[in-house]
């Protein structure tokens, strides 16, 4: 269960991913928050734990900060007068969702490849022709998040 | 969880696994905003199984394939699932 200091870290981790335009490091977290470096790693890991964020595997360095994305993918959302990374299809619609604002997303057919824009305003795709498809279920999307 | 261009290429992308569900682009950015429009909110909580499940419900998206794993309802206890 999340402790308020934990939603304290987590909000500031969030807002700082917005303010930077990319994950920011412990130490830039720890300045925020004037706490030390050693309580946001920690508080990090049982957000991880938790599902409120994703950290690489093997080092305390944001991965996700749904439904940002702090490593390159296929998803690239710009919204906000900034380009962004998305995790998936949901996300990418997810970060307009999140800033409050218009966007678009540029992404490809997963099967051919073709080039794929998606403009979002007032919440909704002015071309809603494409189609998304959600391959695992569920019950099943934290068994591997990454893949999911 | 990726886009397509038609249930064609959802099929041929498939080669032979067995599909998870599809549902349109309009459908997804309604979900999308639904689960995602408080994520930078200054007061965000997490919410519980329940809550992200009646997300889902809302806009349609019932059935077995969408039914989330069950575990505390509990607000906070996130271990089902925030995503």
């Amino acid at each position: 269960m999340m402790n308020d200091a934990d939603l304290r870290v987590r909000r500031a981790t969030y807002r700082l991913f917005v303010e930077l335009g990319r994950a920011p490091t412990v130490d830039e977290t720890s300045n925020a928050l004037d706490a030390p470096a050693a309580d946001i790693g920690a508080a990090w890991h049982r957000l991880h734990d938790e599902h409120a964020l994703v950290l690489q595997r093997s080092a305390t360095e944001i991965r996700m900060a749904n439904p940002f994305s702090a490593v390159p993918t296929a998803y690239r959302v710009n919204a906000d007068d900034r380009w962004w990374y998305a995790n998936c299809a949901w996300d990418a619609f997810g970060i307009c969702a999140a800033l409050g604002a218009h966007g678009t997303v540029e992404s490809s057919c997963a099967d051919c490849g073709e080039p794929l824009t998606v403009h979002v305003a007032g919440q909704r795709p002015i071309d809603d022709e494409l189609l998304f498809h959600c391959l695992v279920p569920a019950s099943a999307w934290w068994d591997d998040i990454v893949f999911t | 969880m990726n886009l397509f261009r038609s249930e064609e290429h959802i099929e041929r992308w498939l080669g032979g696994r067995p599909p998870g569900a599809t549902i349109g682009a309009g459908t997804l950015s309604e979900l999308a905003h639904a689960w995602w429009s408080d994520r930078l909110a200054a007061d965000w909580q997490p919410r519980t199984r329940d809550e992200n499940q009646a997300i889902l419900d809302a806009v349609g998206l019932t059935g077995r394939f969408w039914q989330l794993p069950r575990g505390s309802s509990r607000r906070g206890e996130t271990s089902t699932g925030v995503l």
